[in-house]
């Protein structure tokens, strides 16, 4: 999924630009304080279904964003959508970051039989159709938030694990490391004080990446009926709702369909820009 | 000679652990998702047919020796029947196939004629107001979304102008839409990285020399630029064929193209389980192949490759 970190090489006389970086921040940085807020911004009204009140189209006083095909308030929807993916895409995130840095630091650790099994598993993992795979987990394991986030994060920690790999195996070769170990350096201290700080820029680089392809995966999933709990309001199973009023309401469809567009562009800038600056 | 046995050995071994890992994988995801009779006759089904559910699937016994059978019948690749209508679950997954085939191969086709070109013409030059302004439109159009691009291209081509059908299955007017964003999965991220790859084929020794000995612009860019940057592309092609996938399965879905992804959205949502594991296998042996094939392909068209010895895994990824 990550394959742009590794293919597309930034020629070096492009001089590096700030923007990116400060816009995608800032733009994650404000979704995840509104993520944050939601609960005091949505009352119950929220889902509250009111008939006399569908399609009521945008900019109207009291339904800013106008309302859906239930007559629910679309903003309030919106944000409770964001709150349910900012925070599943993160999860796995944060899932598939812990178990790919830990085995691919010991997948760099020579040849034990562990570290050929690791890098064997995420060789052939790289093209395999983890889609497929969590498509069907999540139809079995059932809906809801814990089993979306730990099966995104369970399928898409290769990517770490292979990054983590490549990397600590050149370090562990550098002259100050050998001098490190010669020097009779404890393995932890020699990891926390030489290896770990060495991945902190290639892997705060994957980490926004890998957030956008959570994040789209997520939807993707809601988008197909899995994983999101039937009812509750996230982007994937809005847009799938929209579907059925394309012509006579297309804003039901534009606005989950910008709101992701949005997030998972400015966790690309980020990851973008940070991988110029750190390259 | 013996190289290729080597690689031959090598991919079965790796094909038969892959399967072996994704049946036990999802075996026993069954068994954890708690009691599969009720999951396959359904919640409100009757203590009699739930007794009748686990003699038939023999989910009385002990799980080592359910373990056991289902994976003799698996090397029979006997996968069961499907649990809608009784036919045997891998013919219904194997009918499916060709039809994803097709929107597949039309995919990458429409990936493959817009990637190529657009990215020989990036990386010809660096600067230029146009190139910059056409690598923001790809690097956004890499933040949309397969299905978001899909429903845009529904809402204005199926449903405002009216010129294509919205979804189905049947001569090529419906084939350009789905296979448009099967298509945009995959277009940004190949067009970026031939870019790339042109933009540093131009600034090595052999494009330097065959300057220095006179070939034209044009020649150096189409004849000596581009087909090292494909032998990337090429790689890059492989590693992302799950991607591809992804995109089969929910763009199917969202035009009723009946292919594996469609009827994979089908069998999970109607808990089919003989069919969702009968296109699990099936999808992973074909990823498996083609990236088997594309390397293949690599080794034939890269010299470089041939005198390498080959490395194990992760390395060489």
């Amino acid at each position: 999924m990550s394959a742009i970190l590794d293919v597309v090489a930034i020629p070096a006389d492009r001089p590096s630009i700030r923007w990116p970086v400060w816009t995608g921040g800032a733009v994650l940085a404000c979704a995840l304080l509104l993520a944050l807020i939601t609960p005091l911004l949505a009352s119950e009204h929220a889902q509250f279904i009111n008939l006399e009140r569908r399609f009521v189209p945008p900019f109207e006083i009291g339904h800013w964003l106008g309302t859906d095909q239930l007559g629910r308030d679309l903003a309030m929807r919106l944000l409770l959508g964001l709150r349910w993916s900012f925070a599943a895409a993160l999860c796995a995130t944060l899932i598939a970051f812990s178990i790919g840095t830990l085995l691919g630091l010991l997948a760099a650790r020579g040849q034990s039989w562990l570290a050929k099994a690791i890098r064997q598993v995420t060789a052939l993992a790289q093209s395999f159709p983890v889609f497929v795979l969590a498509v069907s987990v999540v139809a079995l394991v059932g809906n809801g938030f814990v089993a979306i986030s730990a099966v995104l994060g369970l399928v898409s920690w290769p990517v770490f694990c292979r990054v983590v790999h490549a990397e600590t195996a050149s370090l562990l070769t550098r002259e100050y490391v050998l001098a490190a170990r010669m020097l009779q350096m404890s393995r932890v201290r020699l990891y926390c004080m030489h290896v770990l700080p060495g991945l902190v820029s290639s892997l705060s680089v994957l980490v926004p990446f890998h957030f956008a392809d959570m994040l789209i995966a997520e939807s993707a999933l809601a988008f197909l009926g899995v994983g999101a709990p039937l009812g509750d309001a996230t982007w994937g199973s809005m847009l799938q709702e929209s579907r059925s009023y394309l012509w006579s309401a297309p804003s039901l469809m534009l606005l989950p369909a910008a709101a992701i567009v949005t997030l998972v562009i400015a966790a690309n800038l980020l990851g973008d820009g940070l991988r110029r600056r750190l390259a | 000679m013996s190289n290729t046995v080597a690689l031959c050995v090598r991919w079965l071994r790796d094909l038969a652990l892959l399967a072996v890992v994704t049946t036990t994988l999802l075996f026993f995801l069954l068994r954890l998702a708690g009691d599969p009779a009720v999951v396959l006759a359904g919640p409100d089904a009757s203590e009699e047919q739930l007794q009748s559910v686990r003699a038939e699937f023999g989910f009385d016994r002990s799980l080592l020796v359910q373990y056991g059978s289902y994976f003799r019948n698996l090397l029979t690749l006997d996968l069961g029947n499907s649990l809608a209508d009784g036919t045997p679950a891998l013919d219904k997954a194997l009918i499916a196939f060709p039809a994803s085939l097709l929107l597949a191969g039309l995919a990458m086709a429409i990936t493959c004629l817009c990637a190529i070109p657009l990215g020989v013409w990036l990386g010809a030059r660096p600067g230029g107001t146009r190139r910059a302004a056409v690598r923001w439109l790809l690097f956004a159009l890499q933040g949309f979304p397969g299905f978001v691009v899909a429903l845009v291209l529904v809402q204005v081509f199926a449903i405002e102008l009216t010129w294509l059908p919205a979804l189905g299955y049947g001569g090529p007017k419906t084939w350009i839409l789905p296979a448009l964003s099967v298509a945009s999965f995959l277009m940004p991220k190949l067009a970026r990285m031939v870019e790339a790859n042109v933009s540093a084929a131009l600034g090595s020794a052999y494009v330097r020399t065959a300057r220095a000995i006179g070939a034209s612009e044009f020649e150096i860019l189409w004849r000596h630029a581009l087909p090292n940057a494909l032998l990337g592309a090429t790689a890059l092609v492989g590693a992302q064929l799950a991607f591809v996938v992804t995109g089969l399965v929910i763009i199917e879905t969202m035009f009723a193209w009946p292919g594996i992804g469609w009827l994979l959205v089908q069998s999970t949502t109607n808990l089919d389980f003989p069919v969702v594991q009968a296109i699990t296998l099936i999808t992973v042996a074909a990823v498996f192949l083609i990236n088997a094939l594309t390397e293949i392909l690599q080794h034939t068209l890269d010299p470089r490759l041939r005198r390498q010895p080959q490395s194990d895994g992760a390395a060489s990824a």
